[in-house]
């Protein structure tokens, strides 16, 4: 990890120099997170690794646009990825089409009660409201990088992840989300 | 239920709702970065005046389009006909399940009676799929005139305008052959792509002249594939079935 860690400020440097390769490695460990989030903004695996393929090009090209060092890329290059899962989702025939399919897997996974509440909750919520639950949650961001990565301050973010767990259960604690 | 087993719970329905990705996004995102142009470093008055530049170009080209649209309308057939693998498809389009079968021979033309005289290519991207590997050619301003797919037992292709013969990468090839269209006036990506999927080892452009372009597909061996249109924004699909 110390070695790989240590080889980032590098590879950061090749690749605002052009180096595609080195910048495929800063990426490559943001492309399961990545996908993840697209994942669950779409809920389509094709769509999520387009999503994820041409996030990655549209980083690549505008990496100049970076602020700070290796440590802002995740929540950067996330925020990219979500933004191309919003545009697929506003194509017109998409959101036609994966309405079926969102309310199709609704029905198909869970095998407890509360998870079975759980998951009809979690696809009541627009992709808008899940997206700051799975940086929080499922990604495990800290909060400064959900932030980025939502491109809201810090208050904002947790006020967002908050109301979304609300819509999931209504008895939480601010406490018991953060 | 604690916060504890709130957030288990909330995790594993959302890792229900994901999962883990192919293993091949990887490759994939590598190969699609080492095709993309690099990143931009000009100083921004520079990208300023190359925007300008390309602005006045486009609108020459455009009104040189227009004008050559006048004299040469009519030119490509357009008589409706279906063929197995080439599916021109609506706005709202099915889900992956409802996409056309594969087909493993040359298919019969596709004409299309309401689009542009000249559709302008602005987009070429490839992409490997579980299943399949995929090219999508994207048009700016609507479905070209016809579209041929042509299967052949060699990688190697007839360059349009010059005649001169090219060998891609792979045993097999699939010539993709779009009439009424161009590739020079929206489009400034790659004309090669070396993608070392599974099947599309090689991508190609053979030709752009006189409102036809022609793609190579380099194979890894025979294949069976299917085409079929998208919309907003407009373009062909062609995945070539794995296995």
């Amino acid at each position: 990890m110390t070695a790989v860690m240590e080889e980032r400020p590098s590879a950061m440097a090749r690749a605002a120099a052009g180096d595609a390769d080195a910048f495929a490695l800063l990426v490559e460990p943001l492309l399961d997170p990545a996908f993840r989030l697209a994942m669950v903004m779409l809920s389509d695996r094709t769509a999520a690794e387009d999503a994820v393929q041409e996030g990655s090009i549209k980083a690549w090209r505008n990496l100049r646009r970076l602020r700070g060092d290796a440590s802002s890329l995740r929540p950067w290059f996330l925020s990219i990825v979500a933004n191309e899962c919003r545009m697929t989702r506003r194509r017109h025939w998409w959101s036609v089409v994966k309405m079926a399919d969102v309310q199709r897997g609704a029905g198909a996974d869970p095998t407890t009660k509360v998870e079975s509440d759980l998951h009809r909750a979690l696809h009541r919520l627009s992709p808008e409201e899940r997206l700051p639950l799975v940086l929080h949650f499922y990604l495990d961001l800290p909060l400064d990088e959900v932030a980025r990565t939502l491109g809201v301050s810090q208050s904002a973010a947790k006020s967002r992840i908050y109301r979304a767990a609300r819509r999931l259960r209504s008895d939480l604690t601010l406490d018991e989300v953060f | 239920m604690s916060n504890e087993s709130f957030r288990r719970d909330l995790n594993r329905a959302l890792e229900g709702m994901s999962g883990p990705p192919s293993p091949a996004l990887s490759a994939r995102v590598r190969s699609a970065l080492s095709q993309a142009p690099p990143a931009r470093t000009a100083p921004f008055w520079i990208a300023g005046l190359a925007a300008a530049l390309i602005a006045a170009i486009v609108i020459g080209v455009f009104a040189v389009a227009n004008f050559n649209r006048h004299l040469t309308s009519g030119v490509p057939g357009t008589l409706p006909s279906a063929s197995p693998g080439v599916t021109a498809t609506p706005a709202q389009t099915p889900p992956d399940s409802s996409l056309p079968a594969f087909v493993c021979g040359s298919s019969a033309p596709i004409n299309s009676q309401n689009g542009p005289v000249v559709a302008f290519i602005d987009a070429v991207r490839t992409g490997t799929h579980t299943g399949y590997d995929r090219i999508t050619i994207e048009f700016q301003n609507g479905q070209p005139g016809s579209i041929e797919l042509r299967t052949q037992g060699t990688s190697m292709f007839v360059q349009g305008a010059s005649g001169q013969s090219v060998t891609l990468m792979g045993n097999s090839g699939l010539l993709v052959v779009i009439h009424g269209a161009d590739e020079h006036t929206a489009y400034s990506g790659a004309t090669d792509f070396k993608t070392n999927y599974a099947m599309l080892l090689e991508a190609r452009q053979t030709e752009d002249f006189e409102g036809t372009v022609q793609w190579g597909l380099g194979l890894s061996k025979s294949a069976c594939y299917r085409a079929f249109f998208l919309t907003n924004p407009t373009r062909l699909v062609i995945d070539i079935q794995a296995g």
